[in-house]
Order: C-alpha cells, then sequence, then structure tokens
C-alpha cells in the first residue's frame, strides 16, 4: 500500500475512528467499513469518511490529521502535507497516517455530501462515543451506480447480508443492532 | 473450508460466513476487521523482506 513514503504503526482501523471521535469531528462512516459494522464479511484496508464542512468541523478536523501526521497518499516517496484547502473542495482526500489509511471525502456517488446523507445513518454505540454510519440499503444503492471493480463485486455480499439482516430483524432477532437503529 | 460445506448461492455469496458476522456485535466486527488489516501488512511485510533477501543472494 503506498503509504507517502511513510511506515504507519501497527495500529488498526478502529484507533483511526476512535481518533476521530474523540477530536470531536462530525463525520459519517462510508465504505467498506461501514459495511463490516453492518455485518458484511469483507476486509478492508482504509477508513472511508463524508466529512462536515463547517468552519468548526475542518479545524477539528485538520487538528486531527495534523496531529498524526497525514500527508497525501501516493505511488512515489514524495511527502506532501495536508493543507485547510484540501478539507475544503467537492473532492476526495487520500491520506496515509501513522494509524492508517484514511479517506476523506467531502460528497460522494451522486454529489451526495455530509447534511444529504445525515438521514441514511445509524448511530452505533463505539466505545464510549456515537458513530455514525451510512446504513447498508444506502450503501448498496450508492455501489449501483459504481464503476470501481471492486464494489461490483462486493454488491451481491451487500445485498446477500442486507438480506439476512431484514430477516434477522422480522423474527425480532440481532438486538444490539436493532436497537442502534 | 471445503465446497461441499459452503453454503453460497449463484453468484457465489458465502451465507453461511454472512450468518456468522451478523451474529457478532459491531465491535467483533470491528476487530475482525482489524485483526485482517494487521495480518495483511504483517504478511506484505514478510513477501517484501523475502524478496529483498532473495534480490540480496543473487
Amino acid at each position: 500500500m503506498p503509504t507517502g513514503g511513510r511506515k504507519q504503526t501497527s495500529a488498526g482501523l478502529s484507533e483511526v475512528l476512535v481518533g476521530l471521535l474523540e477530536a470531536g469531528v462530525d463525520f459519517i462512516l462510508v465504505g467498506g467499513l461501514a459495511a463490516v459494522i453492518q455485518g458484511a464479511p469483507v476486509t478492508t484496508m482504509d477508513v472511508d469518511i463524508v466529512h462536515s464542512q463547517s468552519p468548526e468541523n475542518i479545524a477539528r478536523l485538520l487538528a486531527f490529521l495534523k496531529s498524526v501526521e497525514a500527508v497525501h497518499r501516493r505511488f512515489d516517496d514524495k511527502l506532501i502535507e495536508l493543507k485547510e484547502g484540501d478539507l475544503l473542495g467537492k473532492g476526495h482526500v487520500l491520506l496515509a497516517t501513522l494509524i492508517g489509511p484514511i479517506d476523506v471525502l467531502a460528497v460522494i456517488e451522486g454529489g451526495r455530501s455530509y447534511e444529504d446523507l445525515l438521514e441514511h445513518t445509524v448511530d452505533i454505540d463505539f466505545r464510549g462515543h456515537t458513530l455514525r454510519v451510512l446504513d447498508l440499503k444506502t450503501l448498496i444503492e450508492l455501489k449501483k451506480t459504481s464503476t470501481d471493480p471492486k464494489d461490483k463485486h462486493r454488491l451481491p455480499v451487500l445485498r446477500e447480508t442486507l438480506r439476512q439482516l431484514d430477516e434477522k430483524y422480522s423474527r425480532g432477532e440481532d438486538k444490539e443492532d436493532s436497537e442502534d437503529e | 473450508m471445503s465446497n461441499e460445506t459452503k453454503v453460497a448461492d449463484e453468484s457465489g455469496v458465502d451465507k453461511g460466513l454472512i450468518a456468522m458476522f451478523l451474529r457478532m456485535s459491531p465491535e467483533e466486527r470491528l476487530r475482525a476487521n482489524d485483526d485482517a488489516f494487521r495480518t495483511i501488512l504483517e504478511l506484505r511485510d514478510a513477501y517484501r523482506r523475502q524478496k529483498a533477501d532473495e534480490r540480496g543472494l543473487e
């Protein structure tokens, strides 16, 4: 994995989430890790978030990313530091940090922003914090239009996970997950 | 797991693996991914070291 020439520690992706939550960053977890949390047996190597672009939140996010020495993820060993302006645009900022890779996305498929996605999230109680996660149904809807081969490959797994999850809910099982919704 | 014991549909989705993951809590699922993440990094590192050693021997 290209790390911008930087070696990361052996921390897991959970540590990235904890760091963001402890820093008070407003974000929605999307992508592979959002699917993992909701029960999809896939493995992912980065954390994808859609962040609120309010000035206060940009400041919190930037401070956190600086604290974990975030640099732009590149195929070569050049270290390009993150700047505030990178988080203000509408693009995807792919970063390497000391605790793991983070993709900071202003918008995702269909130009949907943090505010647009809020109503499609589930709240997960995670290590004393509330983690906002894009729900599986919306994840599937968004991935349907994706041209990424990885997304196409995962789609049947996500669909079957949602089917089994719906079945569990209708039987009144999986109390912990359903209480979070 | 052998092909005989896997419960997969026509698309090749392993339904049993999904059922197993759904029995876990969200925290347990994250931990499983973290473990996989660390293992993959460790194996990639070992692979790189092995390749570097091989090049050194040539």
